[in-house]
């Protein structure tokens, strides 16, 4: 043994720590679980990560290639989603929710402007072909993550150009047609084959798509507009919903007159609403309940508001005037509203001799669509909408569906999420396996995580163009955001259920048994060391950290 | 010695007090040190009077400091330290940060006639107090820091006196600095040792120190414990330079003490069927003139 300085009684450096780790009952572990945003996103898009990616590493590029692991439209649903991930997001019982939305439509611009390119995920091209029907959101998507999978791809699309519902039933300003374009485009360049103006059924039959084909998948969307049957509705100047909003897409613009009425509550009764003002009408629109009621998004009810729309609530329209076929008014009836029926709504019940007239020189019929079922014959729900099992396979072998044929009428990102759904349940069907359902972890909540480590910070908000410059065109009514103020949005994230490198755990373990790890850079707990206290479970702000038993 | 504003923030980890000490889970005090020591870095020797701190980091042969260790007796480490410093001043070595660290017991009430003497003769010693307002090492007796109304085994129904205000005594010495700080604002703790071993002459810093064990709270309540000490003002933080008091930490949301007092066993006794007592009432007032003292 060398010899120690005089007054040192052991050489510090050669001593052997005591194990204080098998005192230990609990056992902190680092879990990444779910965040709320996630879980409430019907596509599942990453959103933690994108803006993890941006509050750190300012990389828009990146983001952009998180988002689209999932999403290909990023552009067209930072646009037009009602955005649930916002309504879980956690900062909700904290301030205010973050603006998720703004930014990924921030991060969708990015990727137009610089013409980023979809990562395939398997290279090979394999040799099973796979049909897809219909160049909507769910089509295009389920066509999307299968060409990343490796395998050919051809889509039919009846209209003249692709996007379904996403070009002919979003008027440009709230989707830009370029915006649809590019995006569409970028996953053609993956290698997809797309064919226009074919409608399967009535161009090819129906069988022959299953003989050449190893796999189906239909997003057929429900493109039929349903009219109430009131006398009068053969009348000129009556559309369907679906119908006036593909006539001023095609650029047979209608002569509307002084006076429209719209009837419905839904999101394509407010698009026709807002597109007919934008033609100059006055416009007002006829429901039978109310407000609370309308399944359309509350930012479409908002800013139809702010444009001046009148809402006519307990409405409903029993015949349409007409005078040598044109339409003149509309008579409606007042209703009040009964006990909820079995939509959950409140049934509305008119009340009798409160008949009145709304003066209407058209009348928009949005209260409804429909499948169109042309040359396909599949089990149906409710006799109108596609019934598939839980694999989204219908009732025909090898034939999936998805998207609002199958769901009903539901938003662009509900279809999106189920292309990707339907994409790797084909997948498994072709490789013969049953879907491989992994658990996801566990959801964190606000009340899980420790409030204190955050900041109160004002949350970004977007600009509308003023409503008298808005109504005077099609152009988009938010004007392009700043990338610098995304950042800071980003930076608001709490990163809930993964580490964000506050390096709380490794300062406060009073036993330092957290350690950096010198390869990966990642927090790792030295087992050897650790009571169990619990000190780093609880002053983890976003929950990484979990007490579990020991073994 | 003067040290950068940036250095001075910055915050340390060196495991200097290293892991395999014999500390409950969760102790305050184990934290503390760990801070205190990181921060004073590998020139440093370290003074510590019996207490736990003492018991559960020295046991031979594998002691938890990384650092040179002087063991003292409960009364004395002011005035081992003080030798330390003598020593080093004659033998003319050194620059050398000289650490004297205690508990409450040793420092408020055995140890209180050899820390005044250090202040009195103007020692290069850096005094700190890990205050967890009772003898814990010895089994959870009142010391002078014990507060008001607080359980121990030898106040069973709760203490009567009020906790000694030694930090103010410290001030009155006229030393140049003193300081109080907690284990959960660790930057601000590490920043106030740094500061500290920068100016000549004696200094103080007192810590409060959460006892798992003899407070009645989870381990895993450490740092929450210390933090709502602050909100409820019970345990106000500040810095006195010169007997000139600056550096407040303002508490803008300011917490009833009940917060606090129900979190620990040692103040159970103090809510009658959930309701609290006067005695909660009377703990209100002692954090009421905190507020009116230090303008919190």
């Amino acid at each position: 043994m060398d010899k120690l300085p005089l007054g040192l009684a052991l050489d510090l450096s050669k001593v052997v720590p005591y194990k204080t780790g098998s005192w230990r009952t609990m056992k902190p572990l680092y879990i990444m679980q779910t965040p709320p945003c996630t879980h409430s996103c019907p596509i599942n898009n990453d959103i933690r990560g994108f803006l993890r990616v941006l509050a750190d590493k300012q990389d828009y590029a990146e983001a952009w290639h998180i988002l689209t692991r999932t999403n290909p439209f990023p552009a067209a649903c930072g646009r037009v989603c009602p955005h649930p991930c916002e309504d879980g997001c956690n900062r909700r019982d904290f301030d205010t929710p973050l603006a998720i939305n703004s930014a990924e439509r921030s991060v969708g611009d990015y990727g137009l402007e610089h013409r980023l390119e979809h990562r395939k995920e398997v290279l090979t091209t394999r040799k099973e072909k796979v049909a897809v029907v219909g160049a909507g959101p769910a089509g295009l998507s389920c066509a999307f993550h299968l060409a990343k999978r490796g395998f050919p791809v051809k889509v039919f699309e009846a209209a003249r150009d692709p996007g379904g519902m996403m070009r002919y039933g979003i008027p440009a300003y709230r989707l830009p047609k370029e915006v649809l374009d590019r995006e569409i485009e970028a996953i053609l360049k993956l290698g997809v084959d797309l064919e226009c103006n074919v409608k399967v059924g009535v161009n090819i039959p129906f069988d022959q798509l299953r003989q050449d084909y190893h796999a189906v998948f239909l997003g057929l969307g429900a493109q039929k507009g349903v009219t109430l049957s009131i006398p009068g509705d053969d009348a000129r100047n009556v559309f369907t919903g679906v119908g006036f909003l593909q006539e001023i897409h095609r650029g047979r613009i209608p002569e509307v007159g002084r006076n429209v009425v719209v009837v419905g509550g839904g999101n394509t009764a407010m698009d026709c609403a807002r597109v007919a003002k934008r033609l100059g009408a006055d416009v007002s629109v006829v429901y039978r309940r109310t407000r609370v009621e309308m399944p359309a998004i509350t930012a479409e009810i908002d800013e139809a508001m702010e444009e001046r729309i009148m809402f006519r609530y307990h409405t409903n329209p029993i015949k349409i005037i007409t005078d040598e076929g044109r339409v003149v008014g509309l008579l409606c009836v007042q209703m009040e509203l009964k006990e909820a029926d079995a939509s959950g709504r409140a049934r509305p019940v008119p009340i009798p001799g409160s008949e009145s007239v709304v003066p209407a020189d058209t009348v928009i019929m949005a209260t409804g669509q429909e499948v169109d079922y042309d040359g396909i014959d599949l089990a149906r729900r409710e006799n109108k909408w596609i019934s598939v099992d839980e694999y989204l396979m219908t009732n025909v072998e090898k034939v999936f569906a998805g998207g609002d044929a199958v769901l009903g009428l539901e938003t662009v990102s509900a279809a999106i999420g189920q292309g990707l759904r339907a994409a790797a349940a084909i997948e498994d069907y072709l490789e013969g396996h049953v879907e491989s359902s992994l658990a996801s972890p566990p959801v964190v909540y606000f009340k899980d995580m420790n409030s204190y480590y955050y900041t109160r910070k004002k949350r970004f908000a977007k600009e509308a163009i003023p409503v008298h410059e808005r109504l005077k065109s099609f152009h988009e009514i938010y004007a392009p955001f700043d990338h610098r103020e995304i950042i800071g949005e980003a930076k608001r994230c709490l990163s809930c259920g993964l580490c964000f490198d506050c390096r709380n755990c490794l300062m406060y373990c009073p036993d330092n048994a957290v350690n950096i790890h010198p390869a990966t850079g990642k927090y790792e707990f030295d087992y050897d060391f650790c009571k169990g206290c619990g000190l780093c479970v609880k002053e983890c702000p976003c929950h990484y950290i979990q007490l579990t038993l020991e073994k | 010695m003067e040290i950068s504003a940036e250095e001075l923030n910055r915050v340390e980890k060196k495991n200097l007090f290293a892991s395999g000490h014999r500390a409950c889970g969760g102790c305050g005090q184990a934290l503390a040190a760990r801070l205190v020591a990181d921060a004073a870095g590998e020139n440093t020797i370290a003074c510590v009077a019996t207490g736990c701190l003492e018991i559960f980091s020295s046991p031979y042969p594998d002691p938890n400091w990384r650092i040179p260790f002087l063991h003292s007796l409960f009364e004395n480490v002011s005035a081992v330290a003080s030798g330390v410093e003598a020593a080093y001043k004659i033998l003319k070595k050194g620059p050398v940060n000289i650490i004297a660290q205690g508990g409450d017991g040793s420092t408020a009430d055995i140890g209180f006639q050899s820390i005044s003497g250090m202040f009195e003769r103007g020692h290069n010693v850096l005094y700190i107090c890990y205050d967890n307002e009772a003898y814990m090492n010895t089994g959870v007796q009142r010391s002078s820091f014990t507060p008001y109304g607080a359980k121990t085994t030898t106040t069973p129904m709760g203490n009567r006196t009020r906790k000694k205000n030694l930090p103010m005594l410290a001030a009155d010495h006229g030393i140049p600095y003193v300081a109080t700080a907690t284990v959960d604002d660790y930057r601000d703790l590490q920043r106030k040792v740094k500061k500290a071993l920068t100016i000549e002459g004696p200094k103080y810093l007192h810590v409060l120190a959460p006892c798992p064990l003899g407070w009645g709270h989870g381990g895993d309540l450490t740092v929450q414990i210390c933090r709502l000490a602050k909100a409820t003002c019970l345990f106000p933080v500040f810095e006195i330079f010169y007997g000139e008091i600056s550096n407040i930490q303002k508490v803008p949301q300011k917490l009833p003490v009940e917060e606090y007092l129900r979190l620990q066993a040692r103040f159970k006794h103090l809510f009658k069927r959930g309701e609290p007592t006067k005695i909660v009432a009377e703990i209100q007032e002692i954090a009421n003139q905190n507020i009116a003292r230090f303008n919190l």
